[in-house]
């Protein structure tokens, strides 16, 4: 019986124990799956990644809301022969090469200073903002019932000379921005 | 309840030696694993991931002033669930009790039967109670549980909102948007108890706005045993197909078109002849959501079931149904909810000679509108809510169905409610309309013309609390105080016959359910509860109840409920239920302990398998002891699955 007790109490500092899991870990996490995925769903033009040996780079903007991640999820992986990197960068003039860039802006006026400044360049670009589309950004990812939902502006990716693929936008919610 | 303390605690220490054995295998590579696993989900699986996984799915929930628990798409996935009603099992404010292989008695606070009547039930909106008892036939209630989004289990009156029925509690099962279910998904299943069962799914978009997916699925469910352990033969085959549509017709407004159509055998009796339950059904579902306008639904179902009891007997229902609900937000304070609800349910069976509802023929009218306001007193501290129902039915006219609510939140993370609520179970054709023959001239059973509706008023209070992001507890308790509940009056002297069904049992439930979900570590959720509950029910002044009061429930007064998620390195899921259900008194039931595991592997991206035991601990058990058919026994059964994503 008192075997059983100690357990028990074990057991009940387990339950109602809130130390393990800070909030919004496993959001980022199944985000930084999603920018992997991306890596496989979208075709850069050619002369995107110049010399063989140059790096497909997943640029984040901001503060880093991953952790380690999307380190570990992207580690040792190749898109197309490139080996996947993480850059990141506190300034959109600081951004070289960059393939996918994750915005995480400080503020909405941020979002569209971001978004003029690479105009023109292949860079897909990704955000959980609110504003993202309206800003002219590519791909939103929005919470909607606790789950994540892609939102696409496929003009805007067209627009950068990305072709995303069917499938992608197959599961994606096709949106324009609501400029009015 | 000596032996079920025992049984409670082996159960908790299963579950800690569970923890103590996977801390020292895996406890170094926790950080890594789920990395693993998310890397082989498909973008489908991806987007199915609930990112706060304590389950608090519309912000609504949270606030509700009310008994709450949802059954989660990943809660019935991980519990290698095969049915809809060993999914409802997941649900601790439920009484959920397998009788044979295709019938269930299922309630909520009590008053559980085969022919339970005090709970709603609404599949996407579609209310599926037969007229015939005011209870549901669970073997028709079939959903593929891979497209069920989550099911609503609101344990406590909601006769305000849903209508007369909502007595004891509202399963509310949503299914997933097409959107979510787009690609091939083939899955095949067999096993001890499961001579087999598959089904197809096939989503896609037609167009960017409109998405759709059509599904086909069959099963055979085993036989259940005889109290002898003998092969009882009440094996149960089923066939379904249907599709939905999902049309994003602009930014604010959303239809959605559904159908179900489908043809199952069960055979509860184990009759040479089985039973023949085909049904159809088709919902249309407007809604419309837009800021500084009233946001609305309109929705409009038609369901048609057929059953052949096999005997001669059979039951055809259709049932026309028109809803629109609406919601606005006046000034400040006030959030008003308006609507109404007509309904034809169009019942006819075809009457044995010693066996008859009488006329064959019933058209059964059903109006009502109910208004409801929620006032906020202090902005975002305390809210009060009062609304009605006024519903209209051909039996017993004009029902009332008030309730006030208040809704305290101290602090953003936790809420205290308290309630009081009235509701009725109105008359069903058994109560009215029921006529048993010993011959023709002698009538042992009796309609009643003057059975009214059961009442209950309810008193509740709750509170509810998410200390942070991994943890949240929810406890409920309710006084519930009824009158004019079914009893079996004998007639008069010297026979004793004609039996009638009248209204001459009162009396009150309490009790409490507590509910707490955990996400342990990130790899290790914990969900599950503890419900009890407590009955005291007499025979009313002038009633000559022949069942002395105890006739309408046979219901456990301690229940438990641990469900355990773990997620390992190279895709593999551990999930464990345990339920515990204390002893049924009459019939008498002993007291169990089930105890259900289910181990799956991600292989990659398309291809899931996962083998299943259900019922573990025992090699056959009685859950439930009908008044008829005969008393079956539950085997422990093992079964694996194949799940192919293309």
């Amino acid at each position: 019986m008192k075997r059983l007790n100690i357990h028990f109490l074990l057991l009940l500092t387990g339950i109602f124990s809130c130390a393990f899991q800070t909030s919004g870990e496993r959001e980022y996490q199944v985000k930084a799956a999603f920018l992997f995925n991306f890596t496989q769903f979208v075709e850069w033009p050619a002369g995107s990644s110049e010399a063989t040996g140059s790096p497909f780079v997943i640029g984040i903007l901001g503060e880093n809301p991953f952790g380690n991640y999307l380190r570990e999820i992207i580690a040792g992986e190749r898109v197309n022969g490139h080996l996947l990197t993480i850059q990141q960068y506190k300034n959109a003039d600081e951004i070289k090469l960059c393939h996918i860039l994750f915005i995480n802006p400080t503020d909405n006026k941020h979002i569209r200073e971001v978004i003029t400044a690479l105009k023109g360049r292949s860079i897909l670009t990704v955000s959980d903002a609110a504003n993202f589309i309206d800003a002219g950004g590519i791909i939103r990812l929005s919470t909607i019932n606790n789950k994540i939902r892609i939102q696409v502006n496929p003009a805007k990716a067209k627009e950068a000379g990305l072709t995303i693929s069917a499938k992608l936008l197959g599961v994606a919610d096709i949106v324009s921005p609501n400029n009015n | 309840m000596r032996a079920g303390s025992h049984f409670l605690l082996s159960s908790i220490f299963f579950v800690c030696m569970l923890t103590i054995q996977l801390d020292k295998g895996f406890g170094q590579s926790t950080d890594s694993l789920s990395t693993a696993t998310l890397k082989k989900l498909s973008l489908e699986q991806l987007m199915n991931i609930e990112i706060t996984s304590v389950s608090k799915h519309a912000e609504e929930l949270e606030d509700a002033a009310s008994a709450v628990q949802v059954i989660t798409q990943e809660d019935i996935r991980n519990s290698g669930a095969k049915t809809l009603p060993e999914a409802l099992r997941l649900a601790a404010n439920l009484q959920v009790a397998q009788v044979n292989s295709s019938q269930w008695a299922i309630s909520a606070r009590g008053f559980n039967n085969v022919l339970a009547n005090k709970l709603l039930v609404l599949i996407d909106g579609r209310t599926v109670y037969t007229p015939l008892y005011a209870g549901v036939f669970w073997d028709v209630q079939n959903v593929p549980l891979e497209d069920v989004d989550r099911i609503e289990v609101i344990s406590g009156p909601g006769g305000t909102l849903w209508g007369a029925n909502a007595v004891n509690g509202v399963i509310n099962i949503i299914t997933k948007s097409s959107k979510d279910t787009k690609g091939l998904l083939v899955e095949g299943a067999a096993g001890t108890s499961l001579p087999g069962s598959g089904s197809v799914r096939y989503g896609g978009n037609l167009g960017s706005r409109l998405s759709y997916r059509v599904y086909g699925t069959g099963f055979k469910l085993g036989s259940t045993l005889d109290t002898n352990g003998m092969k009882a033969n009440d094996e149960w085959p089923m066939l379904q197909g249907g599709f939905r549509l999902d049309w994003e017709a602009s930014e604010k407004d959303k239809v959605t078109l559904q159908s179900n159509i489908y043809h199952g055998k069960p055979n509860p009796d184990a009759a040479d002849t089985a039973v023949i339950a085909n049904g159809d059904n088709i919902v249309v579902r407007w809604n419309h959501a837009a800021p500084a306008t009233p946001d609305f639904q309109l929705q409009a179902y038609y369901d048609h079931t057929f059953r052949d009891f096999g005997n001669g007997f059979s039951e055809d229902l259709k049932t026309y149904d028109a809803d629109w609900q609406s919601r606005y937000r006046l000034g400040e304070r006030n959030e008003l909810t308006y609507g109404t609800n007509f309904r034809l349910m169009d019942h006819r069976v075809t009457n044995l000679q010693q066996f008859a509802f009488l006329p064959g023929h019933k058209m059964l009218y059903l109006y009502s509108a109910f208004l409801q306001d929620e006032v906020t007193l202090i902005k975002d501290k305390l809210r009060f809510t009062l609304g009605s129902k006024l519903e209209h039915n051909t039996y017993t006219g004009f029902e009332f169905q008030p309730n006030i609510r208040l809704a305290w939140t101290p602090r953003e993370n936790q809420t205290i409610w308290a309630a009081v609520s009235r509701a009725v179970r109105t008359p069903a054709r058994i109560d009215r309309d029921f006529y048993l023959f010993l011959t023709p001239s002698i009538t042992f059973i009796s309609g009643n013309d003057n059975f009214v509706s059961e009442k209950l008023t309810a008193y509740e209070l709750g509170w509810r609390t998410q200390p942070c992001q991994s943890l949240s507890v929810s406890l409920s308790s309710f006084y519930n105080v009824y009158d004019d509940i079914r009893s079996a009056e004998p007639g008069p002297p010297p026979f004793g016959i004609p039996v009638t069904f009248g209204n001459g049992v009162k009396g009150n439930t309490y009790g409490a359910e507590l509910a707490v979900t955990s996400q342990v570590t990130d790899w290790w959720q914990l969900k599950g509860g503890y419900t009890f509950l407590k009955k005291d029910l007499s025979v009313k002044p002038g009633s000559r109840d022949s069942n002395k009061g105890s006739a309408e429930s046979d219901d456990p007064e301690n229940q438990l409920l641990v469900q355990s998620k773990i997620t390992m390195p190279g895709g593999i899921e551990v999930g464990t239920v345990i339920r515990y259900v204390d002893r049924l008194p009459k019939p008498s039931v002993p007291e169990y302990l089930g105890l259900d595991a289910r181990i799956g592997w991600k292989v990659n991206k398309a291809l899931e398998l996962s083998i299943v035991g259900n019922d573990l601990l025992y090699d056959r058990h009685s859950e439930f002891i009908p008044s008829s058919p005969s008393p079956r026994e539950i085997e422990r059964s093992v079964y694996g699955k194949v799940t192919c994503y293309f």
